[in-house]
This record gives C-alpha cells, sequence and structure tokens, in this order.
C-alpha cells in the first residue's frame, strides 16, 4: 500500500501533470466505472433529486419536474392528519427495538462463543445460528404463522402440555406484536451479527489475556476488561451506522407481519408510503412522508456521528 | 492455539470454580439457542411431508405423522410455481453476474490512488448509504426507465451495493502492489492486470458477495410485489409471498360479505392451498440456499473482515 501511494506521490511529484496526460494514463480505469457511475447517479441520484416530488402536484403527464408546485401543502397535511402521531410513534417504536434493543444480542452471543474451547461444538453452533440468516422474510413469516398458529402451531401445543389454553392466534393480537417482531429479529439476526464481533475479537492481542491471567482475572474479568474494550471501536461503529435506523422499521418484515389484528401497531410510516404510495397512487403525499424519514437517518447518523467523534473517536468519517 | 486453551482450562478447573460455571452456563444457552432456532425448521419439515388434511388437526411436532410426499407432487405440478423457479434462478444467475462483474471493475478501478476524481466519487457512493431517493421518486424512476413489469427490475436497482463495493476495494488493496507494479513495469495494462492479477487473488471476496447477492436475489419478494404487475414474470418468493397475505386475509375472520369478489375467490383459493403444501414449498425454496451455505460458510469469517476494516 504504501509502495504504491508512493509511487503516485513519486509519479504526481515535480510538475502536476496535466490532464491529458492523466487521461492516456487512466482511461482503462474510468472506462471501468462507467457502469458504476451510471448505475448511481440513474438509480441513486435521480431519485434522490426526485425527492422534490414531496413539494409538488404529480401529474403523470407531466413528470416530476413538470408537475406544479404545492409547497408545504403534504407535510401540512401529514402533520394535521389523524394517522400522523400514531404512524410516527409506530415507527419509533420499532425502530427503537431494531436498533437498540436488539443491538446487545449479537454481541453477546459472540463473547459467549469466543468462551467456548471446544471447535467442533463451536463450528457446529455457528453452523446452526448462521442458518436463519440465509432464510428469506417471506419463509420465516410463513413459518412463523404455522408455528405460531392457534391450536395446532407448536407453540399453543406446548402450551397446552402445561395446561394452558392454547388456543391464542399470537399474529392476530396486538399485544403480541412487538414481541413477535423483537425474537423474530434476534431468531434471524443474532448469528450472522455475531461474526463481526468475532472476527473484531480474534484481533485483539492475546498477550493481554495471558498478562490477565498471571494477575489472577477470572473469565468475566477478562470479558470485562479487555474483550470489550478491545472491540469497542468496531461496536461503536456498528452502533452508529444502525442508529440511522431508528426512525424506519423497514418494510420488508413489517408488511409481511402486519394482520388486521395488530394493523394499530404495525402500520408505520414506511407501510404507509407503500400503501398509499404504491398502492394508492398519492405519489406527491407519500414522497413527502418519505422525505421526512430520509432526512431523520441522516440527521441521526450524522448528529450520532459528531457526538462519538467529541466522545470517543469513534468515527464513521 | 486449540492445545494451549486446553491446557489452561485444565488449570483453571482447579482453580476458579466461578469461570467452570460460566462456562457450564455458556454451554447450555447456546444449546438452548440452536435448539430454539432448529427446532421450528424441524417442524416445518415434518409438516411438508404430513398428509395435509391430518396435519390440520394439530399433533405434528419433529416427525411425519401420515407420511406423504403428495405436498411435493403437488407443488411441482403447479406450473406457476415452477415457472416461478424459473424465472427466480434466472434473476440470481444473471443478478449476480452483472453485480459482480460491475463491482469489480469499479472496486479496481477505485483502488488506484492516483486516480484524479476517485475520491469525490468515493464520497458521492457513499453517501447513498445516508441518504436516498424515498420508495416513490425511485419507483417513478424504474417507470421512466421502463424497468417496470420488465425482468430487468430485478436486476438493475440492485446492480452495485456500496458495502460490497467498499469490500472488493479493500480486499484489493490488501493484494501486495509490488505484485500490480511489475506487471506494469512489464507492460500490462489495467484490465490485464484485473484478469490476470487480482482476480485470480481474490476468490474469496468474491465466494462472499457472489454468495451475499446470490442470496439477496433468491429471496427477494418485494420487486416482484410492486414493480411486477404480471404474475408470469414473479419470482418463487413472491408467489410465496401472495399465498401468506391470502392466508392471512382468509383466517382474519373478515365477514365475506364486506369482502370483494376477488377476495372472496382468494379465500377460496386458500382453503385449497393447505398449510402443508405451503410448507413444502417453502422447503423446496430453501433447500437451494442450504446446499450452496456450507460451500461458502468457511469465507463468512473473512468477509466480515474485510467489511470490518471500512464500515
Amino acid at each position: 500500500m504504501k509502495t504504491a501511494s508512493g509511487k503516485k506521490a513519486r509519479m504526481s511529484s515535480g510538475k502536476k501533470k496535466s490532464w491529458k496526460v492523466l487521461l492516456r494514463h487512466y482511461w482503462p480505469l474510468y472506462i471501468m466505472l462507467i457502469p458504476c457511475v451510471v448505475y448511481y447517479a440513474v438509480i441513486c441520484y435521480v431519485p434522490m433529486a426526485g425527492n422534490v416530488l414531496a413539494f409538488k402536484d404529480y401529474s403523470f403527464r407531466k413528470g416530476i419536474w413538470g408537475s406544479d408546485w404545492v409547497g408545504l401543502k403534504y407535510f401540512k397535511t401529514f402533520f394535521h392528519s389523524y394517522d400522523c402521531w400514531r404512524l410516527i410513534r409506530n415507527t419509533f417504536a420499532i425502530g427503537f427495538i431494531k436498533t437498540i434493543l436488539e443491538f446487545p444480542f449479537a454481541l453477546i452471543l459472540a463473547l459467549m462463543l469466543n468462551e467456548i474451547r471446544n471447535m467442533k461444538f463451536k463450528k457446529i453452533s455457528q453452523t446452526i445460528t448462521y442458518l436463519p440468516h440465509f432464510l428469506s422474510t417471506v419463509i420465516v413469516v410463513t413459518m412463523l404463522q404455522r408455528v405460531l398458529a392457534p391450536n395446532i402451531g407448536i407453540l399453543n401445543q406446548i402450551i397446552k402440555i402445561f395446561g394452558g389454553e392454547g388456543s391464542t392466534y399470537y399474529l392476530m393480537e396486538s399485544n403480541y406484536f412487538y414481541r413477535i417482531l423483537f425474537l423474530m429479529d434476534i431468531w434471524r439476526g443474532i448469528g450472522w451479527g455475531s461474526i463481526i464481533y468475532l472476527s473484531a475479537i480474534s484481533g485483539v492481542d492475546p498477550e493481554l489475556y495471558e498478562a490477565a491471567e498471571l494477575d489472577g482475572c477470572g473469565k468475566l474479568k477478562k470479558m470485562w476488561h479487555i474483550t470489550i474494550p478491545g472491540i469497542q471501536g468496531t461496536v461503536g461503529l456498528l452502533f452508529i451506522m444502525g442508529i440511522g435506523g431508528i426512525f424506519s422499521s423497514g418494510y420488508d418484515q413489517i408488511w409481511l407481519l402486519r394482520t388486521p389484528g395488530n394493523m394499530a401497531l404495525a402500520d408505520t410510516l414506511d407501510t404507509y408510503v407503500v400503501r398509499i404510495g404504491l398502492q394508492g397512487g398519492q405519489f406527491g403525499y407519500a414522497s413527502a412522508i418519505g422525505l421526512i424519514q430520509g432526512i431523520v437517518g441522516l440527521v441521526m447518523v450524522v448528529v450520532c456521528n459528531t457526538i462519538s467523534k467529541k466522545m470517543t473517536e469513534v468515527s464513521l468519517w | 492455539m486449540h492445545a494451549k486453551g486446553k491446557s489452561s482450562r485444565i488449570r483453571k478447573i482447579k482453580t476458579n470454580p466461578v469461570d467452570q460455571c460460566i462456562q457450564v452456563i455458556i454451554y447450555i444457552m447456546i444449546l438452548a439457542l440452536c435448539a430454539v432456532i432448529l427446532l421450528p425448521c424441524v417442524n416445518i419439515l415434518a409438516l411438508s411431508f404430513n398428509d395435509g388434511g391430518d396435519a390440520a388437526r394439530g399433533g405434528v411436532w419433529f416427525w411425519p405423522r401420515v407420511f406423504t410426499l403428495a405436498n411435493y407432487k403437488e407443488v411441482f405440478a403447479d406450473g406457476s410455481i415452477t415457472r416461478a423457479y424459473g424465472i427466480t434462478l434466472a434473476r440470481t444467475l444473471i443478478g449476480t453476474f452483472c453485480s459482480l462483474t460491475v463491482t469489480v471493475l469499479a472496486g479496481f478501478a477505485l483502488m488506484d490512488k492516483g486516480l484524479p476524481g476517485r475520491r469525490i466519487l468515493s464520497m458521492l457512493i457513499t453517501f447513498t448509504m445516508l441518504f436516498g431517493g424515498g420508495t416513490i421518486p425511485t419507483y417513478i424512476q424504474y417507470n421512466n426507465l421502463h424497468l417496470l413489469d420488465s425482468f430487468w427490475v430485478y436486476v438493475v436497482p440492485g446492480l452495485v451495493s456500496v458495502t460490497y463495493l467498499m469490500m472488493v476495494r479493500t480486499f484489493f488493496e490488501g493484494i501486495p502492489s509490488s505484485l500490480v507494479e511489475s506487471a506494469q513495469l512489464d507492460g500490462c495494462g489495467f484490465f490485464k492486470i484485473l484478469w490476470k492479477i487480482i482476480l485470480p487473488l481474490s476468490k474469496p471476496v468474491l465466494a462472499v458477495i457472489g454468495l451475499y447477492t446470490a442470496v439477496g436475489h433468491w429471496n427477494d419478494w418485494f420487486a416482484g410485489a410492486f414493480y411486477m404487475t404480471s404474475s408470469k414474470l414473479w419470482p418463487v418468493q413472491t408467489v410465496l409471498q401472495q399465498m401468506l397475505s391470502r392466508a392471512m386475509a382468509a383466517e382474519s375472520g373478515e365477514d365475506l360479505a364486506q369482502m370483494t369478489a376477488s377476495q372472496a375467490i382468494a379465500k377460496a383459493a386458500n382453503m385449497v392451498t393447505s398449510d402443508s403444501l405451503k410448507m413444502a414449498a417453502v422447503v423446496i425454496t430453501t433447500v437451494p440456499i442450504l446446499c450452496v451455505y456450507p460451500f461458502v460458510q468457511k469465507y463468512f469469517a473473512k468477509g466480515a473482515m474485510i467489511g470490518a476494516v471500512k464500515g
């Protein structure tokens, strides 16, 4: 790496190379970049600019740019609407569960796996815990629907064995919704999330452990004083990256888990945008809500990153 | 390292009962986690081999009670599912190939520290992770590009991912630059360097990213459900999702009188789609992923490591 940059420094030292010389040298790289640049321009940046739709009355005939401006109309409508605060509360609640409550579990699993000395057991348990990550949301929810089904689902069957009624329809009752969501995420994500921590843990200097052992530290002490400080940079980075999601629920999973029974809690801004926008055709209004979410997410990441940079020097950029 | 771990454990057994206790608790907790993950899957597997009518009575645990292959036969006999399989297979192969190509090319170009514009391009690309077009502007853009209702809506939108691009770039940067330099001195152009030197050394990262992308394609239902009106081009996940939402609607106990005609038909169709049939479809849809999984598993840790270097 050093030699490469050193070489470049030599190349560009002396006189600044003219564009022509640079282009003659680098043109193949620019050709390699074309598909990627076109992709980001067309698929990411044009829709980003298309966010102005939030301030326009979309007309299919006139397109985004030709449509008439309506100013902040949609934002006003939204904040005055009956749904507004319910949707915001639901979105925040789910975002909170996903970014904060679920966050420590993968770390805990990684710490536990790290203590396992029986390599065969470790390998097998890793294989098993990674597995659900590869099942699609549709598959998991379909399984969930059957496993949690009233009377015939295995959960209710187990409850029956222990003398319960066993007729609860978990997916239809809103008071189980957050629990189902939370457990489904843990079930699916805990193993996969632990990989990155495990690789961070493997980077911790083993001499530190040996020194601690000589000082008579037990497992917990070593974990607390060596492992966790050793990986706090990784933990911090992942947390900051995750925090941008606190104001979104994602639509993939929520869309599939929504039932008439839990609608009061499962209707979030993300699903609302899909419902009224893609299904209902209210493009401007849906864009406005999407834009609010996007901006809140961006602000969250920037603010958390700034705070973290000041306090711990952990930073995304 | 293994042996050392063992010897230190033996020593500690003598000295520290607390540690031994913790060790036991950890084993139990991990075993419990594995059981919680596996048992529902086994239950689903058992159901898929069980007679549908019999399964509806409940009581099927981890082994089929009335064994039958009828569910699987029925799934394969259903033309719409086999066609959806074809679509899924096609999008996975084509999509993964296109993604890898574009990502590798861009990652290689962005690796060169002397490339004018490299910094600004990297920044612009990374920014899309933080902020993007909302669902609706994106939808309109797909419409303008005539992607809606075309097969390419499965391939183009997910073509490049920032994370994978950065992973590839970071991996390339780890390749000793002396190799590249000596090739340059031998008069190799960039394309030749990429093809002859970089790619043969990049199998781990290509395997990891290829697998991630392929799984993403295999598992995606959203594009089919919202960007594709014609069910002829639906991938298998979308077909399953439609089955699922029909089932949810039917079981919610909505008054039939309040349903539209199409909903009522859907409800009637759902009665035929027994749970066991659905579970068979679930199993068939999942098996291909599980077949590839063990072969690429060894690369996961490596992949996470590459990803961790630069967020």
